[in-house]
């Protein structure tokens, strides 16, 4: 099983159909939480597996910037997941969805501090314990920073990748969120960050309310997005990129124009 | 038992014998339903064009499930809306790859029609008929004479069991052994409901059914497909082939507004062909499969609705 190169978009059974259409489609993600191992795959999943597209599972909801230890039960759904599906790594966020009992039911931000970075650190080595495949961590938008922070969003990441080892899954549109709420240019984050590390690229679609950029996967991808591709691509090409799109999906030549500005942008072979 | 016409033979005839001769009637029955059966099985290979939206709902759910769909297919791209009292109107240009159906339905919308009346509308009966004519030649649907020949043999098998019923239930008050002829009944009766059930899609058109909702699963409502990435066609094909639920969730409103019927189809199974031309009520009663699915409940030797 190789792991996931070219342009890939996120399966979601909203736009099965459109996926399943998409002839030189490589590579696909899944939310890993709406599959069921216990269960067969859904059928359009499972017509991609049998062409060799692969699928990566993408969680959501181990939460594993909490300060508690992850959750047993998840870390095995996720690993029976991969398994399902054959995958040659799966993802999370560097992030926590849960804490003293309470579900965010959203993925809410760490703060970049020396005592968060071990709390990751340890609950990503209690996840590659049990998984099958490598991880790789996702970094999220956040529309605010925590006061405490003692190291930089380039510092953090690098600290915790070096120390569990794990891939690095790189979302040029929070990139660009986090740097444009910031005022800050999203270029520096690209240049200090390990590129090598890099298992996939996500990139989406986003809009902005009362001054802020919101990273919602149900909007166009803004053409400030794509320059950033570019200017990651120009800096190291990374293996794979991967359109998200999660709601108020368009006609599919408009989701086809951005799969083939992605294919441009990277200079990837074409999927449509 | 071994004396023609004892006086404790019911109507006469000793038990044996009348077993013999009900058996041997019954079996002729069968056979002949079965033959009628197997000639109603269509081709076993379907060639020609594959199915479009409007075939597909015609095959699956008849005229009303064929004009839902083509509402679907026009809505989907914005021709067609509700206006006041109900009454449709076109809200666009005929889209470019609209069906003969649609084209039809579309022109009644100009003349502000009201969905439940397109089943009178001369151009819309005119593209229906077609499409019934054309699926009864592809062998996927039984014309009305073949449902009519086998439904003849069902009632055949409906008077057999009754004069059954009848003997066994004197045979029983007489004290008579009709432990036989009881069980003759049952088997008899378990026949009458697998055969005598008379659908409007032959055994070709069902697998054409089947074969269509396996190649269009991602239109199935439990994933709420996104038409607008998928297009009107997709749209028409959804409630073609999954029931109006698809039409609701692709716009409840305009659903709500045309006064259509919410359904959702699960399984092959029979639906009613109304007669046509006659009055239908916006919806096949006996329509789509599920309230008439399971084990003749709507059987009844003379199908349901009509």
């Amino acid at each position: 099983m190789t792991g996931p190169t070219g342009v890939g978009i996120g399966w979601r059974p909203e736009i099965a159909g459109f996926v399943a259409d998409l002839p030189g489609l490589r590579f696909v993600e899944v939310v890993a939480e709406s599959l069921a191992p216990a269960r067969a795959l859904p059928a359009g999943l499972a017509q991609l597996r049998e062409r060799g597209v692969t699928v990566v599972p993408h969680g959501v909801r181990l939460s594993l910037g909490g300060a508690e230890p992850v959750d047993p039960a998840r870390v095995a759904h996720l690993a029976a997941v991969a398994e399902l599906v054959d995958a040659p790594l799966v993802s999370e966020h560097i992030a926590f969805v849960r804490a003293g009992g309470m579900e965010a039911g959203h993925l809410l931000p760490l703060p970049r501090s020396r005592a968060a970075v071990d709390a990751v650190c340890a609950n990503v080595a209690r996840a590659q314990a049990e998984l099958p495949v490598p991880i790789a961590l996702e970094p999220i938008a956040a529309l605010f920073d925590w006061p405490d922070d003692e190291l930089d969003e380039a510092q953090f990441l690098t600290e915790i990748l070096d120390r569990t080892g794990a891939l690095l899954l790189l979302d040029v549109a929070n990139v660009y969120a986090n740097a444009r709420n910031r005022g800050t240019d999203p270029r520096d984050l690209l240049d200090r960050l390990p590129l090598e590390r890099i298992g996939y690229v996500h990139v989406a679609g986003g809009a902005e309310h009362a001054g802020f950029y919101h990273d919602t996967h149900t909007d166009p991808m803004p053409p400030a997005v794509l320059d950033l591709v570019g200017e990651l691509c120009a800096r190291r090409r990374p293996p794979a990129l991967l359109l998200e799109r999660d709601g108020d999906y368009p006609p599919a030549p408009a989701l086809r124009a951005e799969l083939d500005a992605l294919a441009a942008a990277a200079d990837f072979p074409v999927v449509t | 038992m071994n004396v023609l016409g004892a006086s404790g033979d019911t109507w006469g005839i000793p038990g044996p014998i009348f077993l013999r001769i009900w058996l041997a009637v019954a079996a002729a029955a069968v056979v002949v339903v079965l033959h009628r059966v197997r000639l109603l099985a269509g081709p076993r290979e379907v060639g020609g064009e594959p199915l479009g939206p409007d075939q597909a709902a015609y095959l699956n759910g008849g005229a009303p499930l064929a004009i839902n769909a083509a509402l679907g297919g026009l809505r989907g791209s914005g021709a067609i809306g509700v206006g006041g009292s109900r009454r449709l109107k076109a809200t666009g240009p005929l889209p470019a790859g609209a069906t003969p159906l649609g084209q039809a339905i579309h022109h009644a919308a100009v003349r502000r029609a009201r969905v439940r009346d397109l089943r009178q509308d001369h151009w819309v009966v005119t593209v229906l008929n077609q499409l019934r004519e054309g699926l009864e030649q592809r062998g996927l649907l039984l014309s009305a004479e073949q449902q009519s020949a086998a439904r003849r043999g069902a009632l055949a098998m409906i008077v057999l069991i009754l004069i059954g019923v009848v003997r066994a239930v004197v045979g029983l008050a007489n004290g008579r052994a009709t432990a036989y002829l009881i069980l003759s009944l049952v088997a008899l009766f378990l026949a009458f409901l697998y055969l005598g059930r008379v659908p409007n899609q032959t055994r070709a058109g069902r697998r054409v059914v089947r074969e269509l909702r396996r190649q269009h699963a991602h239109l199935t409502p439990s994933a709420s497909p996104s038409y607008s990435t998928y297009g009107a066609t997709s749209a028409a094909m959804g409630v073609a082939l999954f029931g109006t639920a698809s039409l609701w969730a692709l716009d409840p409103g305009f659903a709500e507004q045309a006064e259509i019927q919410r359904q959702a189809i699960s399984d092959s199974g029979g639906w009613s062909s109304g007669s046509s031309g006659g009055s239908d009520g916006g919806g096949s009663s006996c329509g789509g499969g599920s309230s008439c699915g399971g084990g003749g409940g709507c059987g009844g030797g003379g199908g349901c609705g009509g």
